[in-house]
């Protein structure tokens, strides 16, 4: 079972996410939430065992792309998924070359996070 | 209510079938996220600029071009919408319906933007601000630059607006 963070400013989309992972049947035991950047770091260095982070790019604060940067920075190998509505190809990039894993697209079925978190937990 | 045939021009397509892009990424969005199933009801007889106990959900784009995608939603429609959203009943115009319209909206604006962007860093999208009350009005800054596209789902109608301009 893995612990997840999910780093999204909607808390709404927090709560579609979570409950699309248990629905995806995903082996998901914790799932921590932060509403931006700065609140994803802070929950990383509380010392959380976190086997997945799950990102949104457009925040508040301190955006996704942002966020990834720091987290590598800081040495985390982490797996980092971008979940967002920023499908454009140079923005993913830019996010696969700081150190994301993989990004899907919102919107999202169950299925597509079974699809491509399946491999990862 | 209808494009501006400079923008139409800019992102070599037509209104309607800039019209037709918003339409699926709405259909996409509610299918996918919401469980429900809106037909659209375009083109816009009559302009909209005034709402009653309303809710409207806007995401800002800026760069190459700059504008609003706007969600507009009777508060009995924005209620069920959140309610199947979050699995949970809402019953009143809470943070929680703010923020569901908000991010319906902001999922609606990154649909659009892939269209006005392929590659996604010359057009930046804003983070959602949402309106709600008895009684408002809402004006973009030129009527001609809007396509504004029906929908009716649940017997409910609402509005989702689309105001571009090219950007200098």
């Amino acid at each position: 079972m893995a612990n997840i963070l999910l780093v999204d400013d909607s808390s709404t989309m927090r709560k579609i996410i979570s409950r699309s992972l248990r629905q995806a049947g995903l082996p998901v035991d914790e799932i921590y939430e932060a509403a931006d950047g700065i609140e994803g770091l802070n929950v990383i260095a509380s010392g959380k065992s976190i086997q997945l982070i799950l990102s949104d790019i457009n925040m508040p604060n301190m955006d996704g792309l942002e966020f990834v940067k720091a987290v590598r920075a800081n040495g985390n190998k982490t797996p980092i998924v971008m979940i967002t509505t920023e499908a454009g190809g140079e923005i993913i990039a830019e996010a696969m070359s700081s150190g994301a894993s993989d990004s899907i697209k919102k919107p999202f079925t169950p299925d597509q996070l079974q699809e491509k978190l399946g491999g990862m937990l | 209510m209808s494009l501006n045939a400079d923008i139409a021009k800019s992102v070599k397509i037509t209104e309607e079938t800039l019209a037709g892009y918003v339409i699926d990424a709405t259909r996409e969005v509610f299918t996918t996220m919401v469980m429900m199933q809106p037909k659209d009801e375009f083109p816009l007889r009559e302009p909209v600029s005034r709402f009653r106990c309303s809710i409207t959900g806007m995401v800002g784009f800026a760069g190459t071009y700059h504008g609003v995608i706007s969600i507009h939603c009777p508060v009995v429609l924005a209620l069920k919408v959140t309610s199947n959203m979050l699995g949970v009943e809402c019953e009143e115009v809470n943070d929680d319906l703010n923020d569901a319209i908000g991010e319906i909206a902001n999922m609606l604006g990154g649909s659009v933007k892939q269209v006005l962007s392929k590659g996604g860093m010359d057009v930046k999208l804003s983070i959602p601000t949402v309106i709600s009350g008895e009684d408002y009005t809402v004006n973009s800054l030129s009527d001609s630059d809007c396509v504004i596209i029906p929908f009716i789902v649940e017997e409910q109608k609402f509005l989702v607006g689309l105001t571009l301009k090219k950007g200098k």
